[in-house]
């Protein structure tokens, strides 16, 4: 109850529908309360929760980018090629490859942000293009079948950390991927709750002008920021690939909305300056939470962005109500 | 101290930029545990000094000598390695982050310590709060604090750095008369510890009560060090603009008995209660009282923000509601809001776009446009009407001084020609020419039949423009001072004395 209390509001909202909504599920269909549930629950959303990540962290910082998508299945699919071609079959040099693509596209972004000195929104939006367009012009967008998939990704794809078996007999596993998400989300929470550059970061969300006063160098913070998300994006590249178990490259670009809106509902602000990674990895539980399970409802996916809406909607509507209070009291009447 | 040192000695200091000489040939020798005003105007330069010792300017001739070094080539990091502080007005704070991180900020940076670590934050800022003999809760969020603590933090954000000498722009601007006094305490201790304070205002009276010296500075040019038992504010201002300033004390010279605005037992739950006034037409009514007492929302309430309960407002002897700015601006009312650059102006729109703002209407074209060649030449008449220090018309008012901003704002509302206006505190962060300015405008606005309502929180402002005043005290209208009561050679002692008697700790306010 302590630790309940010393949570923010988002989360306490977002852990209460959580538990409410796992319990009209389970009282609907007994299924639903199972390890398998929870392994799916995992395996699935891991990608998102890496990409997560980088989003909380740009976002923290004041800025938005658009184009990690683009620059994860650049990542992914170029390292796919890579590993094809030349017969590579070593998941350090496979994960390598596309971490690199992914760190040099994501300072990009940071370049052309501190050069231009423009919205990160635009920037990202257009090197979303670029880098995508890039990708295809380089290496095409054919379709890889599972069959054709170098041995590694088979790999990842079928690990297991733990087995066990369901009621059924059947064997359920949790999937490896949960290792590179526990990796990344620890890495996110040191950057930014244990290191200088951490402050820097919300610092530079706050008041960027001011981050500058206290002496940091906000340019060089950006490059580590975009860097850092590019890092994630090309981690996630190949969690993507090896865990749909064949690539249309073109499937990743367009999901960067709902990872951003995953961010939102966990609380960080779009203005910067503030957010959590525990608010982040609840507003991914409940994305993919909808995702699985409102087929134990009778409901089809679609009702999943639906639902998602709603939950975004009723958050929004707390921070506009509390920043009203917030403004009457200084006598701004916006109403 | 046997000896008195002194930290800065910056001697003959000269600084031009691109055609304009800011400052010229200004000497200046701040000594430890010295309290100093730097006052001048706007513009004066006394920024880009405090900027040259702060390492943020290099100066183009002159010498800087701190803690008795000779300093070659200055850098900000030279001026923090000695001690040198700046808290901006803006103070550049950290909102969404705790006080413990925002005092403990630049010193971290300054260690330059790759990993972070809660405890150390913690006792740095803990020390840095017990010089100063505050307790202020160190994992709240620096938004929920009140201005006052703000400041109190930046304060502590220096000391933990060793400032040894602290300049604070314009920092009793936002506060209540309790809070500046509290500050001023903390400053006081600052000079107990050997901590010179530089204090940069506008507004000096405050500050007086505790400095040492004062240094005036006009047209990049230092006009002198005084001591501050010898100089009073007249005198100040005559330094400070170089010409003598007088307030003449305004008095309604019409036959019209008619009541313009009357207001009739408003009442805004937990803002204001049972407020009745009335103003003519060539009134100046006075609206005072501690920061907080209600006055601000009666004015909003008035311009159709801030729905009252109850209560009834008539215009020109009819009843009316005003639920939106427009209607007010329909009914003739003008409101130059408190926080002209966050509630009055577009910052990022031109002077022209900002004076036209309330008269759209009536500067449309044949299609329903707006017709700019009507606009820019309202606008080019309110730049030379106001005396507003512009290039030209297509100048932004972000770019603008407080004063010239004001006076944008003033404009604004004198092109739509209220029959009823307000002013919220509108000198406040002001250099003393424009003041005397806006006081010329309000009085000449009067006296040719305009109504107004001035809310001002110095008593000296009120007595020298309204021939009414009215003090309130947490919501309620308390004193209603008469034509003939104003006219009293003691006015100003007796409503200060009022007001000060709202004070919490003297004594209850009226009720």
């Amino acid at each position: 109850m302590k630790a309940f209390k010393k949570i923010d509001r988002t989360q306490r909202f977002l852990l209460i529908i959580i538990f409410i909504y796992c319990i009209i599920v389970a009282s609907r269909n007994s299924a639903f309360l199972s390890l398998s549930t929870l392994f799916a629950l995992i395996r699935s959303s891991a990608g998102t929760a890496i990409l997560a990540m980088g989003v909380l962290m740009v976002m923290i910082s004041g800025g938005i980018d658009v184009s990690f998508p683009a620059i994860a299945i650049f990542g992914g699919y170029a390292s796919l090629r890579a590993c094809m071609t030349f017969g590579i079959t070593n998941m350090f040099v496979t994960f390598a490859i596309s971490i690199g693509i992914g760190i040099v596209l994501g300072i990009g972004n940071a370049l052309l942000i501190n050069l231009l000195k423009l919205e990160p929104f635009i920037i990202t939006l257009s090197t979303a293009s670029v880098y995508f367009g890039l990708m295809t012009i380089m290496i095409g967008t054919k379709n890889v079948g599972a069959s054709l998939l170098p041995p590694q990704f088979r790999t990842l794809s079928s690990m297991k950390l733990i087995t066990t078996t369901n009621q059924y007999g059947g064997t359920i596993g949790l999937s490896v991927f949960i290792i590179p998400v526990v990796g990344c989300i620890f890495l996110t929470w040191f950057i930014l709750r244990k290191t200088l550059i951490g402050k820097g970061i919300f610092a530079m969300g706050c008041n960027n002008e001011a981050a500058r006063r206290a002496g940091f160098n906000v340019n060089l913070l950006r490059i580590f920021i975009f860097g850092f998300a590019g890092f994630l994006a090309g981690v996630m590249g190949i969690i993507y690939i090896a865990g749909t178990n064949s690539v249309n490259p073109v499937s990743l670009v367009g999901t960067e909305m709902s990872v951003i809106a995953c961010v939102v509902i966990g609380g960080a602000a779009p203005s910067g300056g503030y957010g959590t990674i525990f608010g982040t990895i609840l507003g991914v539980i409940l994305y993919y939470l909808f995702n699985q399970t409102l087929v134990y409802l009778g409901l089809s996916a679609s009702w999943q962005e639906f639902f998602m809406g709603i939950v975004l909607l009723i958050s929004l509507i707390s921070t506009s109500w509390q920043r009203r209070v917030q403004s009457r009291k200084n006598f701004i009447y916006t109403e | 101290m046997a000896e008195e040192k002194n930290i800065v000695v910056a001697e003959h200091i000269s600084k031009s930029y691109v055609g304009v000489q800011a400052l010229n040939d200004v000497s200046i020798t701040i000594k430890e545990g010295e309290i100093k005003c730097l006052a001048g105007e706007n513009g004066c330069g006394k920024s880009t000094f405090v900027k040259i010792i702060a390492g943020v300017e290099e100066p183009t001739a002159g010498r800087i000598v701190i803690n008795g070094k000779e300093m070659t080539k200055h850098t900000t990091k030279d001026a923090i390695d000695e001690g040198i502080q700046v808290i901006f007005q803006d103070l550049s704070l950290f909102h969404a982050m705790s006080v413990a991180e925002n005092i403990a900020m630049n010193k971290l940076v300054k260690e330059g310590k790759p990993l972070t670590n809660k405890k150390e934050i913690e006792k740095i800022a803990r020390d840095a709060l017990n010089l100063i003999g505050v307790d202020i809760p160190l994992d709240v969020q620096v938004q929920e604090l009140s201005i006052a603590n703000r400041q109190l933090i930046a304060i502590c954000r220096a000391l933990a750095l060793d400032a040894r000498l602290l300049f604070m722009d314009e920092p009793t601007t936002a506060l209540t008369k309790n809070e500046v006094d509290s500050l001023l305490n903390i400053v006081l201790g600052l000079k107990a510890r050997g901590i010179a304070v530089v204090f940069i205002s506008h507004k000096l009276d405050e500050v007086m009560r505790i400095a040492d010296s004062i240094t005036v500075i006009r047209d990049g040019h230092k006009i002198g060090d005084f001591a501050a038992s010898e100089i009073d504010s007249k005198k100040l201002a005559y330094y400070m603009t170089g010409r003598q300033v007088d307030y003449q004390q305004y008095s309604r010279n019409l036959e019209n008995e008619e009541k313009l605005l009357e207001v009739r037992n408003l009442t805004k739950k937990g803002n204001y209660e049972d407020v009745s006034l009335s103003v003519r037409k060539g009134d100046i009514l006075g609206l005072t009282g501690l920061l907080g007492a209600g006055r601000t929302e009666l004015a909003l309430s008035i311009f159709g923000l801030n729905k009252p309960d109850s209560g009834e407002i008539y215009m020109e002897g009819k009843k009316v509601t005003i639920s939106s700015p427009d209607d007010a601006i329909d009914l003739g009312i003008g409101l130059v809001p408190e926080e002209r650059a966050l509630q009055g102006l577009f910052l990022q729109k031109s002077v022209n776009e900002n004076v036209a703002a309330a008269i759209l209407k009536r500067l449309k074209g044949l299609f329903g446009n707006i017709d700019s060649g009507k606009s820019r030449a309202l606008a080019k008449e309110a730049i030379d009407t106001f005396r507003i220090k512009v290039y030209n018309e297509d100048t932004l008012v972000g770019t603008l001084s407080g004063g010239n901003q004001q006076k944008a704002l003033i404009a604004r509302w004198a092109a739509s020609s209220p029959k009823l206006f307000m002013l919220d505190t509108p000198t406040v962060g002001i250099d003393i020419g424009s003041k005397a300015e806006i006081y010329e405008y309000i009085q000449k606005f009067a006296s040719e039949g305009m109504g107004i309502i001035l809310i001002s929180d110095e008593v000296e402002e009120i007595v020298a423009n309204c021939n009414r005043v009215i003090v309130m005290f947490d919501g309620h209208v308390v004193k209603e001072y008469t034509e003939e009561e104003m006219k009293d050679p003691d006015i100003k002692e007796k409503i200060n004395a009022l007001v000060e008697s709202g004070k919490p700790g003297k004594g209850a306010a009226v009720s």
